[in-house]
């Protein structure tokens, strides 16, 4: 076991604000636990207004937490020494619109302490790699959303820093720069860096994360591989036949019986039947037949991510389940 | 200590860029030329004071649009960068957030130096223009002058670290009157019977910038009156202000600094 402290360590995270005229209290986390080991992609899930963003904040100094504490490198929060080593994609960022985009790199090398050589050299290559070569000459004032996202992620690797942090990196971007993003995030972690990045687009982080936070109302739900976290819990059955050419109407009101509509598919003669767990499959696959029905598929359905997340999610609402669902020690795996 | 003025000096240049871009300064330079022409022809009406009016209207150009253009970047610099967010992406760099503080206000003062150069050099051209000579006292004047500029980009900054634009904007503005008016306030309070009027006023005003030494044409100093026209102050009493200035600059940036250090930046 190496005595290296984890990249990020968030021990009972709490933040409260006050409303400025009011001074009514606003909780927005309420003690959150996250563990981010070295060289892993960590996605940090949740709806808005989860806690997210605010958790993202006071690690990077932007804000104070009211109680609990935040490592990042072993160092508590703010620290100036963490900072030296990560990048920091903000969500929906802003710069400085009258800068070019190889201006912005240099004002963070700049903050970076990066000699001027280097900053060139790395500006121009983090320019090309995020696809912003053509659009070098322009301000960022007429960039587009996912033009200012690209942007945003070549300042952050500007000190080719050992931790990423990325605040909704994909949000704003067409399938294509999504991709592009999460080649990035795949790259770096290639490359050996720690990639901690929050997001609500669930298949951009059950694709590239080692491990997931799903996190709601201030409080983690659940965290781990996310085919830990999905992949035991067998939903039920997606059974598809090909119906028969006599009558094939008659046959699939027979098969889909009653079932609900939104468990039914069908497109031309091919019937789709998602079936519940304790379904007999057997008798089903045997009435087909004997309606001239030929099986296409049997295929086991697993829970998903998402699945997941909107029963974790839903759990929240339930004050019943919201005490038994909030293990702070989920989070220390 | 030079990664830090790497650091703040970054910041300075870039806030020197993000002023220079607010098309407000360039017509307040206008209005400064303006004011300038308009002490031609001020002085064109007075009798043989044409000298006398070119001077006086034109230091008081440098230092009300100065002021009042320190109080306006003061106040607005500092606020957008928390208002649009760019804030955000500054300092989780590794800088520190005095660091930012002073590099804000490094690049005001740039911005400010650059126009109460451009303020001075239209003055001396119309002074040169008229055939006025231009002695050594307006050098010293002018540099009192940008002292005070700095000082009031100062008071800005530090309402503005706390306090909405509009707020800053008005705190600065009343802090700036103050300052300027401090021996009429002072002559004011001591006609009073009250002491307790008396001891509050010295009190109050003793923790106001005292910019009334900024603009000693025509003012009585130690006693003697002193004029850009005349007799004027010594190199002693310009540096001696000088100091007074970058001590009140310092002061109010190391509060300005404090006060952003516990800042959330939401």
């Amino acid at each position: 076991m190496s005595d290296e402290p984890p990249v990020i360590e968030v021990t009972d995270l709490q933040k409260t604000y006050r409303t400025p005229f009011r001074r009514r209290k606003v909780v927005a986390l309420r003690g959150i636990n996250v563990l981010v080991r070295r060289g892993e992609i960590f996605g940090f899930l949740g709806p808005n207004g989860a806690g997210k963003t605010t958790t993202i904040r006071i690690l990077m100094g932007l804000i104070a937490a009211t109680a609990g504490t935040a490592k990042i490198f072993g160092e508590t929060v703010p620290s100036r020494a963490a900072r030296q080593r990560l990048g920091f994609l903000p969500e929906q960022p802003y710069f400085y619109d009258y800068l070019t985009v190889g201006e912005l790199c240099d004002l963070a090398g700049r903050l970076f302490g990066v000699d001027a050589a280097t900053r060139k050299r790395r500006a121009d290559e983090l320019i090309a790699r995020v696809g912003l070569d053509r659009a070098r000459t322009q301000n960022l004032k007429k960039f587009s959303k996912g033009m200012m996202q690209r942007a945003g992620l070549a300042q952050a690797l500007m000190n080719d820093p050992d931790l990423v942090v990325l605040d909704e990196p994909m949000s704003g971007l067409d399938p294509i720069g999504r991709k592009e993003v999460r080649d990035l995030i795949l790259e770096l972690r290639e490359r050996g860096k720690t990639v901690f990045f929050s997001s609500h687009i669930l298949t951009d982080v059950e694709a590239i994360s080692d491990r997931v936070a799903i996190v709601a109302r201030g409080q983690v739900r659940a965290v781990g591989a996310p085919h830990e976290l999905v992949g035991h819990t067998q939903l039920g059955v997606d059974v598809s036949l090909r119906l028969p050419e006599a009558d094939p109407d008659a046959a699939a009101k027979t098969l889909a019986g009653d079932l609900d509509a939104s468990a039914v598919r069908r497109a031309d003669r091919q019937l789709t039947l998602a079936l519940a767990g304790d379904a007999d499959v057997d008798a089903l696959l045997a009435r087909g037949r004997e309606l001239g029905a030929r099986v296409l598929a049997v295929t086991p359905r697993f829970e998903t991510l998402e699945d997941l997340f909107l029963r974790r999610i839903a759990e929240v609402d339930d004050p019943a389940t919201t005490t038994a669902s909030a293990p702070r020690a989920e989070a220390a795996s | 200590m030079t990664a830090s003025l790497g650091r703040m000096w970054a910041l300075a240049l870039n806030t020197f860029r993000e002023a220079a871009r607010i098309r407000v300064l360039y017509g307040i330079l206008v209005l400064v030329v303006g004011a300038n022409l308009f002490a031609v022809l001020l002085g064109e009406m007075s009798q043989h004071a044409e000298a006398r009016v070119a001077r006086d209207v034109g230091l008081a150009g440098i230092s009300l649009f100065g002021s009042l253009t320190a109080i306006f970047l003061g106040v607005f610099l500092l606020y957008s960068e928390i208002q649009r967010r760019t804030i955000h992406a500054i300092v989780s760099k590794p800088i520190e957030r005095w660091e930012f503080v002073v590099g804000k206000y490094l690049g005001m003062a740039l911005i400010l130096s650059v126009l109460v150069a451009l303020f001075a050099v239209a003055m001396l051209a119309l002074l040169a223009f008229q055939g006025i000579a231009i002695s050594q006292a307006v050098a010293q004047a002018v540099l009192l002058a940008w002292m005070e500029v700095l000082t009031v980009a100062a008071i800005a900054v530090f309402f503005s670290s706390f306090s909405t634009p509009f707020l800053s904007g008005i705190f600065a503005l009343a802090l700036f009157a103050l300052g300027r008016l401090t021996p009429d306030i002072l002559a004011a309070s001591e006609s009073s019977k009250s002491t307790w009027v008396r001891a509050t006023t010295r009190i109050a005003l003793e923790i106001v910038p005292d910019l009334h030494l900024f603009g000693i044409s025509g003012r009585s100093v130690d006693g003697a009156p002193v004029s850009v026209h005349g007799d004027f102050v010594s190199w002693g009493y310009v540096l001696t202000s000088c100091g007074y200035a970058l001590a009140w600059i310092g002061g109010l940036l190391l509060i300005a600094s404090l006060i952003f250090r516990r800042r959330d930046f939401v």
